[in-house]
This record gives C-alpha cells, sequence and structure tokens, in this order.
C-alpha cells in the first residue's frame, strides 16, 4: 500500500491548506465549478451512482441511490452534513474539517446542487470548538469569492450554509436525531416512515450526507467514476479514510482503499506501526465501538463493506479501530463499551432505555469481582433483545450496543468465566444481598 | 373498509387507522402503553409489536417478515395478515415487561393506581413472576410538579403520553422528559409548575401510578369505587364522565371517551367542582311554612299538599297570576314533569327559562389554536341544560318568557304564585328577585342550598345534586345525553325526578327512561337519546 497517494488527504500537512487560496492553488473548485456550469443536477446523481459512493457514516448505504429518493416535483430540499462524529474512536471527519474544509464545502455544493437543495445544514458536535471556528472562517471565506449564497460561480444556483452545533448527544449522529436536534426538539430519533427524504427537516425533503461522504464528491467529479470504481473492490470502492487508535505506535487517521486488513492498519509501516512495547493484540473493535469485536486471531479481515459480516460484526462503520492489547482487563473494555451505550441511549425505546443500563450494571458488577456465571448468559440475552434488527427499536443505537456486548461476551467467554471463577468466594452473593 | 387477518381471523374495519386500534376496538387485548388513540404515535414501548406477512422482495411470495413491527404505527390496510399470537411477539412482551419492571419501586400496596394499573395487569397477564434484575435499582425522584399533581418518577413507564398532551391537547407544554437512557425522567420547566384548566387529564392517560391527583390521593383503593356514566354538569359542553363513589360517597370524576363532544378529555373545572354534592349545608327535606310557623311534612303528603295550595291559588288569584322558572340545572325529564303539572292545574301560568350562570369567555385548547380547530373546550355557559329547558319551554306554548323578563315582571307585581326552581351550586339569586318575594302569595322553591327565596317560600323542596337523580341533559349543540343514578340522596331528601313524578300525578318509581318514553310521544327529539359509546377496550 506503500504507492497510494492520498487522496481525501492530500492537503494535510500542507501550509494553509484552511485557506481558501491554498485550495484553490492545489485544484479546489474546480468540481464545483464545472457542476454547477456544465451539469444537470441528473448528470451528478448519475456519475455518483455509477462511482458505487456509500455512504462514510456508518451504515455504507449508496448516496446517489438515497439522493433518488427525494420526491419528484418537491419545492424546497435541504441538505444536513453529519459531521456529529461521535462514534467513540473516530476522527477522520475532525481530520478533514481541520485540515481542508474548503474540500468538505466543495462537496457540500456539489450534493446540494445535485440535490437541488437551497439550504444546507452542517450539524456539528459541540465538542469540536475548533473546528467549528475552522469551518465557519472557511464557509465566510467562501461566501466571500462567490462560491456560496446567491448566485454561485455567476450559474443562478444559490445554497446557503449554516453550522449547526448539537449539545452532546451520541444519538443526535443517527439521521432523524440530527433532524430533531436541528429542528431545537430533544434529539429522539424519529420512526420511519416517513424517512427524510420525503419529510425531514422542518417537515421537508431533507438528505442527510456524511462529512466524508461529501469529501469524495469532488473527487468523483473530477476524475470521474471509473476512477473511483479503480479503488479498492467494486462493492467498496474509493478511497476511505480510517483510524486507529489505542497502544498503538503511530495512533491517527490515515487514508487508503478498502482493500487493507485490519491487520495492515495496525502493524503497516504507512498506519499504526505495531503496538507498544510489542505486546500482542488482545482484541480490536475495527469500525467504532458499535459495529463489534475481533479478537487478534481475527485481524486477516479486510476493512470493507463486506468482510467484516464474515466476523460477526455489523459492518465496517466508521473504519476507527480500537485497539486492545493483552495487558487490558477483558472486564474492563467490556464495562466501558456498556457504559457509553447506557449513557447515550436517548430513552425513547423500553428494551434499549432499560437494556443498555441493565447491561451497564451487570457489566460493572463483573468488573468488580462480583460476577455470576449465569450473568453472562444474561447479559448476551439482553443484548440479543434491543436494536432495528428484531424490530424492537426506532433507531440503530441499540444495535450499536448489541454488536460489541454481545461480541465480547461470546468471543471472550473462557476469558470472562476464568475471571468469575478466580473471584473470591461469596462475593457476588455478598454484594447481591448488600444491593438489594 | 378494509379486511384485515388477525391471528387467523378476518375482521372489518376502517382503512388506514392503526392495526393496534382495529385490534382492540375487535376484542384483542394488546398491551401497550405509548399509543393514545387522542395523542400521536410515538411508537416507543415496543410493547405492541407484532408480525406482518409482506411479499418477499425477490420471489414476491407472501411470507412473514423476520422481525416484528409496531402496530401502533402500522396502518391498517385492506388484505393484510398480522398476528400476536407467535412465540415472537409473546417474548416481546415478557421480555419488555421485565424491562419495565427494572427500576420500578413495586410499592403497588400504597400506589394510588393499583387495581387499575396497566403495569400491574400486564406483567400478571404478558410478564413474567420473577424478575432476573439482582441489581441496584435505579430511582429517580418524587416530585411536587403542580399545584394539583404529583410526579412519582420512580413508576414511570416513560410513554411521554403526559408530555404529548400538554403538548398537543392543551398547548401548554408544560411537561418535558430530561436527561438521557435510563435516568430519563419527565419534569417540568424550572418556574413553571403543571397548572392548566385541563392539566387533569394527565393523571388519566398516565397508563401507570406515575402522575398523581393531589386531590383523590390515598383517599380510596379503586377496587371499592363503583363507576356511574354520568355527564358533567359544570358547562354546557355535555362532557361524558364516570362517577367514582363507594358508599354514596364521590371521591373522584373521569371523563368517558365520547366523540365529537370531550373525546377522552375533561376540564379541571368539572372535575373537582363535584365538592358540593357532600356540603353539609345543603337542604335535604321539604319545608312547610304557616305564617312563622315551619314544618317537615312527610314525603308522602307532598303531592298532595302542593296541588292543593296550587288549586286554592288559582281558585282565589285565577290561573294566568302563576309561574313556574326552570332551572337549566333541571335534567329535561324533571322541567316537563313540572311543566305538565303546573298546567295542569294554571293552563295559562308562564312557564320561565332560569337564570343561566355564566362566567369568562370559552376556552379553547391547544391555548391559542382557532375556535373550530379546537380539541378541547370550556364553554363560559356554567350549566348543563339550557337548551333542554328552552325546548321545554317552548314546546309549552301558551304563555313563556325568559328569566329577565320573569324577574322585571315579578317585580312589577305580574306574579302572586311561582314555582321557581335554582339547584345551583353557587349563589345565584339576583336582588330583584328578592324583592319581588313580596308579591308572592305563594312561593314553590325547589334549591340546594338556603338562601333569600327558600326563606320566602311557602313551601321549600330539596334540589338533588345531578350525581343522585338520572335523566338527561342537552348540551350547547343539542344533543341529548343521558345520565345515571351514582348516589343516594341524602337522608330526608328525595329524588326531584321521583317528587315530580308523584306531583304530576304518576305512581311508582321515577325513572329517566320511563319519563323520555312518555315525552317522546310529543317531542321526537326524545324518542333517542344520543349515549356515549361504551368504554372502548384500549382506554387507560
Amino acid at each position: 500500500m506503500a504507492d497510494y497517494e492520498p487522496v481525501l488527504l492530500r492537503n494535510v500537512g500542507v501550509d494553509g491548506s484552511r485557506t481558501l487560496d491554498v485550495y484553490r492553488a492545489r485544484g479546489g473548485y474546480k468540481a464545483a465549478e464545472k457542476v454547477v456550469k456544465d451539469m444537470t443536477a441528473d448528470d451528478v446523481i448519475d456519475e455518483v451512482k455509477r462511482a458505487g459512493l456509500r455512504g462514510r457514516g456508518g451504515a455504507g448505504f449508496p448516496a446517489g441511490v438515497k439522493w433518488g429518493f427525494l420526491p419528484k416535483g418537491r419545492k424546497r430540499t435541504l441538505l444536513c452534513v453529519n459531521a456529529d462524529e461521535s462514534e467513540p474512536p473516530t476522527f477522520c471527519n475532525r481530520v478533514l474539517m481541520e485540515h481542508d474544509p474548503h474540500q468538505v464545502i466543495e462537496g457540500i455544493i456539489i450534493a446540494g446542487y445535485a440535490t437541488r437543495a437551497q439550504i444546507a445544514y452542517v450539524y456539528m458536535r459541540v465538542e469540536f470548538h475548533e473546528q467549528f471556528h475552522i469551518m465557519q472562517n472557511a464557509i465566510d471565506e467562501a461566501y466571500a469569492a462567490g462560491l456560496l449564497g446567491k448566485n454561485i460561480l455567476g450559474s443562478g444556483y444559490d445554497l446557503e450554509v449554516y453550522v449547526h452545533r448539537g449539545a452532546g448527544a451520541y444519538v443526535c449522529g443517527e439521521e432523524t436525531g440530527l433532524i430533531e436536534s436541528i429542528e431545537g426538539k430533544r434529539g429522539y430519533p424519529r420512526i420511519k416512515p416517513p424517512f427524510p427524504a420525503v419529510e425531514g427537516l422542518f417537515r421537508m425533503p431533507t438528505v442527510v450526507n456524511n462529512v466524508e461522504t461529501l469529501a469524495n464528491l469532488p473527487h468523483i467529479i473530477e476524475r470521474g467514476a471509473d476512477w473511483f470504481l479503480g479503488i479498492g473492490t467494486p462493492s467498496s470502492a474509493g478511497p476511505k479514510l480510517f483510524c486507529v487508535c489505542g497502544p498503538v505506535n503511530r495512533p491517527g487517521c490515515y487514508e487508503a482503499p478498502m482493500t487493507i486488513t485490519c491487520e495492515e492498519l495496525i502493524m503497516g509501516d504507512a498506519f499504526g506501526r505495531g503496538m507498544t512495547d510489542n505486546l500482542p493484540v488482545k482484541a480490536v473493535f475495527p469500525g467504532g465501538t458499535s459495529m463489534g469485536v475481533i479478537t487478534g486471531d481475527e485481524l486477516q479481515m479486510k476493512m470493507d463493506f463486506d468482510d467484516p459480516r464474515n466476523f460477526g460484526m455489523l459492518g465496517l462503520g466508521t473504519a476507527a479501530a480500537v485497539v486492545v492489547n493483552n495487558k487490558t482487563d477483558i472486564r474492563a473494555v467490556l464495562r466501558n463499551v456498556a457504559r457509553f451505550y447506557a449513557l447515550e441511549s436517548c430513552g425513547q425505546c423500553t428494551q434499549c432505555r432499560e437494556g443498555t443500563n441493565w447491561m451497564y450494571r451487570i457489566a460493572s458488577r463483573i468488573e468488580h469481582g462480583a460476577g455470576r456465571i449465569e450473568d453472562l448468559d444474561l447479559i448476551e440475552e439482553v443484548a440479543g433483545r434491543m436494536g432495528m434488527m428484531p424490530g424492537l427499536s426506532i433507531c440503530g443505537l441499540p444495535d450499536g450496543a448489541t454488536f460489541p456486548i454481545q461480541g465480547i461476551v461470546r468471543k471472550f467467554r473462557g476469558e470472562l468465566e476464568e475471571h468469575i471463577a478466580n473471584q473470591e468466594p461469596g462475593k457476588a452473593e455478598a454484594v447481591l444481598s448488600v444491593l438489594n | 373498509m378494509a379486511k384485515i387477518t388477525i391471528d387467523h381471523r378476518v375482521i372489518e374495519c376502517s382503512d388506514g387507522i392503526p392495526v393496534l386500534q382495529a385490534a382492540l376496538d375487535a376484542g384483542w387485548d394488546i398491551p401497550h402503553y405509548c399509543y393514545h388513540p387522542g395523542l400521536t404515535v410515538v411508537a416507543s414501548c415496543r410493547l405492541c409489536l407484532m408480525e406482518m406477512q409482506l411479499p418477499h422482495p425477490k420471489t414476491g411470495e407472501m411470507g412473514w417478515v423476520p422481525k416484528l413491527l409496531p402496530s401502533c404505527q402500522t396502518p391498517v390496510r385492506d388484505g393484510m395478515v398480522v398476528r400476536f399470537d407467535s412465540d415472537l411477539v409473546r417474548d416481546n412482551q415478557k421480555s419488555c415487561m421485565e424491562y419495565f419492571l427494572i427500576d420500578h419501586p413495586l410499592d403497588c400496596p400504597v400506589c394510588d393506581q393499583a387495581g387499575e394499573c396497566h403495569l400491574q395487569d400486564y406483567s400478571y397477564k404478558f410478564g413474567s413472576a420473577a424478575s432476573r434484575m439482582a441489581d441496584q435499582k435505579h430511582t429517580n425522584p418524587k416530585k411536587d410538579i403542580g399545584p394539583k399533581t404529583l410526579l412519582y418518577s420512580d413508576r414511570c413507564v416513560l410513554c411521554t403520553r403526559c408530555v404529548r398532551f400538554t403538548e398537543e391537547v392543551s398547548g401548554t407544554h408544560e411537561l418535558c422528559s430530561v436527561n438521557r437512557g435510563s435516568r430519563q425522567e419527565i419534569d417540568v420547566f424550572p418556574g413553571m409548575p403543571l397548572d392548566n384548566p385541563i392539566q387533569g387529564n394527565v393523571v388519566d392517560v398516565c397508563p401507570v401510578g406515575s402522575l398523581l391527583d393531589k386531590d383523590f390521593l390515598f383517599k380510596q383503593r379503586v377496587w371499592f369505587l363503583d363507576g356511574t356514566p354520568s355527564i358533567c354538569p359544570g358547562c354546557s359542553a355535555g362532557c361524558a364522565i364516570r362517577v367514582d363513589q363507594n358508599e354514596d360517597v364521590v371521591y373522584r370524576l373521569k371523563p368517558r371517551f365520547n366523540p365529537g363532544v370531550n373525546d377522552w378529555w375533561m376540564c379541571d373545572e368539572g372535575r373537582f367542582g363535584y365538592k358540593y354534592v357532600h356540603d353539609a349545608k345543603r337542604i335535604a327535606a321539604p319545608v312547610l311554612r304557616r305564617g312563622a310557623d315551619a314544618t317537615t311534612p312527610d314525603w308522602e303528603a307532598i303531592p298532595e299538599i302542593v296541588s292543593y295550595r296550587f288549586a286554592q291559588h288559582v281558585a282565589k288569584h285565577g290561573d294566568d297570576k302563576i309561574a313556574v322558572v326552570l332551572s337549566p340545572m333541571m335534567a329535561c325529564e324533571e322541567a316537563w314533569l313540572l311543566v305538565k303539572f303546573i298546567r295542569g292545574v294554571a293552563p295559562s301560568a308562564t312557564i320561565a327559562t332560569g337564570f343561566v350562570p355564566t362566567s369568562g369567555e370559552a376556552q379553547h385548547f391547544p391555548v391559542g389554536c382557532k375556535p373550530d380547530e379546537a380539541k378541547f373546550t370550556i364553554l363560559p355557559e356554567k350549566c348543563p341544560n339550557r337548551r333542554g329547558v328552552e325546548l321545554i319551554t317552548e314546546r309549552a306554548g301558551g304563555n313563556t318568557c325568559d328569566f329577565d323578563a320573569f324577574v322585571k315582571q315579578a317585580v312589577g307585581g305580574a306574579y302572586s304564585g311561582a314555582w321557581i326552581v335554582g339547584g345551583y351550586p353557587d349563589e345565584w339569586v339576583p336582588k330583584d328577585l328578592t324583592k319581588a318575594t313580596k308579591h308572592l302569595k305563594l312561593l314553590v322553591m325547589q334549591d340546594m342550598f338556603e338562601n333569600t327565596l327558600t326563606e320566602a317560600a311557602a313551601i321549600v323542596l330539596p334540589a338533588c345534586a345531578w350525581v343522585e337523580r338520572d335523566g338527561s341533559f342537552m348540551n350547547h349543540t343539542g344533543k341529548i345525553q343521558p345520565f345515571e343514578r351514582a348516589v343516594r340522596v341524602p337522608q330526608g331528601a328525595r329524588r326531584d325526578g321521583q317528587y315530580l313524578f308523584e306531583i304530576a300525578g304518576h305512581g311508582g318509581l321515577y325513572s329517566g327512561e320511563r319519563v323520555r318514553e312518555m315525552m317522546a310521544e310529543e317531542m321526537s327529539e326524545f324518542s333517542e337519546v344520543g349515549d356515549a359509546p361504551p368504554k372502548p377496550v384500549h382506554q387507560h
């Protein structure tokens, strides 16, 4: 992979990459100009469809197809840019907005033009303070240069862009939760149908796209769908950003085609450069925590949209890997993962609201050395009784809690059982009798 | 109409309604919390989930979808096939009930809702006896959220019906959800208590014992209460209500579903406005005055005394100097009996409609909506039957007038004999009318509380509260709605209907239905009365 030339990250590290001048000097806004001047909206959609660009936010839904769901004859369309990026180890959108905000804005213009949107909202998580200012400065620059606002580049196309900051909720990264949040409401995901493409933000047809998805658009337009399809595999085409963090020598955000394996991401010279102190890998959450876990023996997993399913994972997710070394107590990992979902469940659906917290309570008790062997079955059962896939929730958050927790309990059951067997005798009973 | 198959049984229902509603209407007991027909669907309790058949995306063959679908959110379409009797559905109901009880305090012995609690009922029917939750329960606080309502958020199942009620029906937005996940709770905004004229409904929509009525708190276990269908006499809207009583004491009023009138709701004014029923100052026995001498006659003697007095009066002063004032608090039947009696002894007597108490303007909900878009309205006319007595007055023919005209004529000495009906919970006698009593040689006063007229009356008859009577009221739209007797009259008193029935010359027991049959012969309006439909199964 040494010969791979980064596309999305090509401006990262360049002096003044945040400024319009540098971005333009390096070929920026040519795609946007081409789109608004020479192409029709349908041309853009067709090109993106042909490139097979799949959403980079986690679900991997083809972006062109999503745009195609917008009703014909609509009067207004709104574009929401999902910059909530709240999946635990994920920070690739942050890198894009921090170092190359104009690439994102160019993507917004192209997507806005393709969907005939008049207004775009960039929904940014509240923790992105610096990134907010960088983005806002870039947007101001773009407005001043006539790239946003009325009559973009003299083409007659108008697009207003607003940055809307969230209030710190994981669930607002879910597209309908995000829409509710922009509307000023509590970030409760909506029941579907109606889907946002039909009735979304302010009850108008809405498209929600991830930052990284949009960052791909200028390149697809500039270099063509065939170039895009030439990278990776047909079902997982195009460049992709990968994050790796945890006890690796060089944690960070890297770009690669989706033919890369998890092992290469951790060990590769261009990527993580191996584990600190050469400790063995115990577990990896390769797609953000929500997608599930693989063990150190499953590192040959390809980081594309299909292969993770073969390893009991939900999908590629955000392609951000957290690595766990063999010095880490798996009980602490379980508790930490469970805690996240217990805190972030929005509280709407019963199974998720109560189940995530129940799992957290069980996991905490196991970590404190007061687990019972039946707790493992219980936690697995509770995890299996939530989520959108069995139809038990409105949004996908509980699915994201199911996969890592079930994955840990299934794949590390031996270790967990060993810990429970080696506990101080009678501690579980003693703790439970105090609790009740 | 659509035909759908639920659990292998084909039922007919309207197109587009939620499958849950269709199933409930057809008699299935499907557990549900967040769904309420009067509120928007949020599909968040995930208890009413069902299985549905859809064509396979590739083969087109019909088959069960491998996931559960919320029946409250799925609209009925002709030919659809769903089922609730599968293991998948039952498993979900069972685990869901376990989840609801994870942090629930199980304080049923001290909970007001016990006995009519859907957490109890559903746990018993769909849940399991034991919980596998061994860890510490998280306890949300008990909160005083308004002058009339308490919120025990530890018992809450977070169906958000109450929040949606304040958003969609009252339009006052006092309630909201705060915090996330299992720490989520319902709360009010700081400095903005739950205090609107229809806030009592949040207690009704709460399926568990989380929202509590301070007025009813710890007063009575609900299984001791007997409910009687009734109509609220608080204003001319004619809301269908249920009177909950035990041993002749009314403990609370609850709304009944009455489409187009009050739907599922009632106002606080009506809900808490029954307290006068148990006022110790009520007139509980008839009084007969001869000069300064006052006695309490036997009820059996009353018809004869009244008839004799009127006959004597007519003989002395002629029959055109007699007036009857029909109170809009009376039932149609009672008013009709009184008219029959008077016109029998004095054919040219004047029939007047009584005092109509009013207060303020009509209040439409949601607050700020246009009157024709209102989901609930409190009317300014604070009596239940103005249109009913007007109708009876009109049909009586001959000399009739309204209350103001009557007072004017009475002050001018136009009448020497009168039968005035009151029955208002509040003071009502206009000063002029008190002055007019000097002209009245025979005054029969039928009222609930002592006032200047009862002091001047030759015969005082106790008027009973509506919960002690039965009959029908005609609401402001002209809908005639019957109400039943919920409690017995105070000792010594007799139902208005009963003594008027006897005075009008009938024997036996009075019943509203019986009198309505007689009335129907001359007034077709009364041949059919519009009772509210029986309580739908789903209503909790």
